[in-house]
């Protein structure tokens, strides 16, 4: 979802955040992995489907998101 | 629609050369020199023709842009219903090119009832001929109902399809939007599931519908010597515990370059898939781990359906590819209708007459198993692959739920272990895939290099015989 400030990436589901990959500054590819989040006893990676640049990661490892929650935002 | 706004003055060009004119597009829709007219080229607002595509005899129609924006007038709707009367007879695919504002104004009610006849002609045909739609520019209210009777929808990049336009749409709710929001290719593709596939040109949609026409209209026979096996297993990561992207597993099962996803955008958790093996065309439906852990959900489940009764309905024998941890627990689901909705996939593996055969690759959980074409619905033949778990739930859960009060009196520090000594006793009893095939509910137990050649002979020996399809149409699930 674009906003103002990059493309936002949100949870599908709830899940607890096992581990954070991308931190802000890292440059991406689209499908590259940017969460993994863990949710009906399955890990599973987030990945963009846009490139550039993260400009936050607004979760933290051990945190438990909701559907439509921001992850990060890719500008 | 009505225009409220000034725009500036289209530039009109001669009509012979306007790349809207429906005789151009129809005949880069045949293949070269194959395109017949069957009815006239004149002012009713569409033209339809038969020709060849990839070979295989197609009944094809297109509006005609250049007159009144290919407003839709009895003429015209007289013409669409010709060649859905041409193709029901020669048990041809038939293809519509849509860009259209929808019923002809002047005409009032007279437009209105023809544009009904359209409706009335395509669900006859519905089942009994694939129908494909194109839509290259607006497809706006009677208009965008006719594509969707259809079997497979193509949007182009200009294609927009709504039933009332941004003007209506603001003079009645106050809301702002424009037409690529309201009907374009990212609401459509991703949000209502009103397009199966989304085209990045006007070129592309002609060459995906060509594809399309070949893939249900030329099925071909499955020749088992053309499959060669590969390790389909590199496509799962080391760790069951780890989702991954189901589309490199569905890519190795079919011939290669052959498949054409359907709805890739719209309901991701599960993938549906036309394609080839062997040379004949196949139905692939597959839970996709990567997308809400591939859990089965009520639009999943509806798309799956809609897929695996139009294969049915034209004999596309289908692949089942099994892993999936159950349906997708929550409020939002059951409102949404899963219960509804999720019933549609049992009806339509339940009824289906054509061979399905279903590979289980990890697991498969609870209501979600049976859905995923098993043997209680009827599949045709069931693998599964090594270490496969079928089961109500996974056996850690179901431990905590059939032993809590055991666990609670155990102290804090051995509960691992007995955990995991109850999660092994109950896989013996309950899960596993020996337990399964002990009772008969899979039946072969096949390595992952050797899947594809055991899928094909499986398909090709329950082939074998009269053509068998579904006796029912395609409603738009």
């Amino acid at each position: 979802m674009a906003s103002e400030t990059g493309t936002e990436i949100v949870a599908e589901m709830v899940a607890n955040v096992v581990s954070i990959i991308a931190r802000p500054g890292h440059h991406l590819e689209p499908g590259d992995t940017i969460v993994i989040l863990e949710s009906m006893k399955m890990e599973i990676p987030v990945l963009t489907d846009v490139g550039g640049v993260v400009q936050q990661v607004r979760v933290d490892e051990g945190d438990v998101v909701q559907e439509g929650d921001v992850l990060a935002v890719i500008g | 629609m009505t225009a409220t706004s000034a725009r500036p003055a289209p530039v009109k060009l001669p009509r012979d050369q306007d790349p809207r004119n429906p005789v151009t597009r129809l005949s880069t829709l045949f293949d070269e020199s194959t395109m017949q007219l069957i009815t006239p080229d004149d002012t009713s607002g569409m033209l339809a023709a038969v020709g060849l595509v990839h070979g295989t005899h197609t009944v094809a129609f297109c509006s005609d842009a250049t007159v009144m924006g290919g407003a839709m007038g009895h003429e015209g709707c007289q013409v669409v219903v010709t060649a859905y009367e041409r193709a029901v007879a020669d048990g041809a695919p038939i293809v519509g090119l849509w860009h259209s504002g929808g019923a002809r104004l002047a005409e009032g009610v007279l437009s209105l009832h023809a544009v009904g006849l359209i409706f009335q002609a395509m669900t006859l045909a519905s089942g009994k001929v694939p129908q494909i739609s194109i839509v290259l520019g607006p497809a706006a209210g009677g208009a965008a109902y006719g594509p969707a009777l259809t079997d497979v929808v193509i949007l182009g990049p200009e294609g927009r399809v709504f039933v009332t336009g941004p003007d209506v749409v603001r003079s009645v709710t106050g809301e702002d939007v424009d037409m690529a929001r309201l009907g374009g290719p990212e609401p459509h593709g991703r949000r209502s599931g009103v397009v199966h596939v989304l085209a990045d040109s006007e070129p592309h949609a002609l060459t995906e519908g060509r594809r399309l026409a070949s893939l249900l209209g030329d099925q071909g026979e499955l020749d088992v010597d053309q499959v060669a096996d590969v390790d389909l297993g590199m496509a799962l990561p080391e760790s069951i515990r780890r989702a991954y992207d189901v589309h490199p597993l569905v890519a190795g099962i079919l011939d290669a370059d052959s498949g054409l996803e359907l709805h890739a955008k719209w309901a991701p958790n599960i993938t549906t898939t036309l394609g080839r093996i062997g040379g004949r065309s196949v139905g692939v439906i597959a839970n996709n781990p990567l997308r809400l852990g591939g859990c089965l959900d009520s639009s999943s489940a509806e798309k799956a359906a809609r897929f695996v009764r139009m294969c049915d309905a034209f004999g596309v024998p289908m692949v089942v590819v099994v892993d999936v941890p159950g349906y997708l627990p929550g409020v939002g689901q059951e409102w949404d209708g899963v219960v509804r909705r999720g019933a549609k996939l049992l009806h339509a593996f339940a009824e289906t007459s054509v061979p399905r055969v279903t590979l289980v690759t990890r697991k498969a959980y609870g209501g979600a198993y049976i859905a995923m074409n098993a043997r209680s619905l009827g599949a045709t033949k069931v693998f599964a692959w090594p270490g496969a778990q079928i089961a109500v739930m996974g056996a850690a859960a179901a431990i905590r739920i059939l032993h809590r009060r055991k666990l609670a009196d155990v102290a804090p520090d051995v509960r691992p272990q007995v955990e995991a000594d109850l999660a092994s006793e109950h896989e013996r009893i309950a899960g596993g895939v020996e337990r399964a095939v002990e009772i008969g509910v899979v039946d072969e137990v096949v390595e992952p290099a050797k899947t594809r050649r055991a899928l094909a002979g499986a398909l090709a020996q329950a082939l074998a015989g009269q053509p068998v399809r579904g006796a029912h149409g395609n409603i738009p699930l």
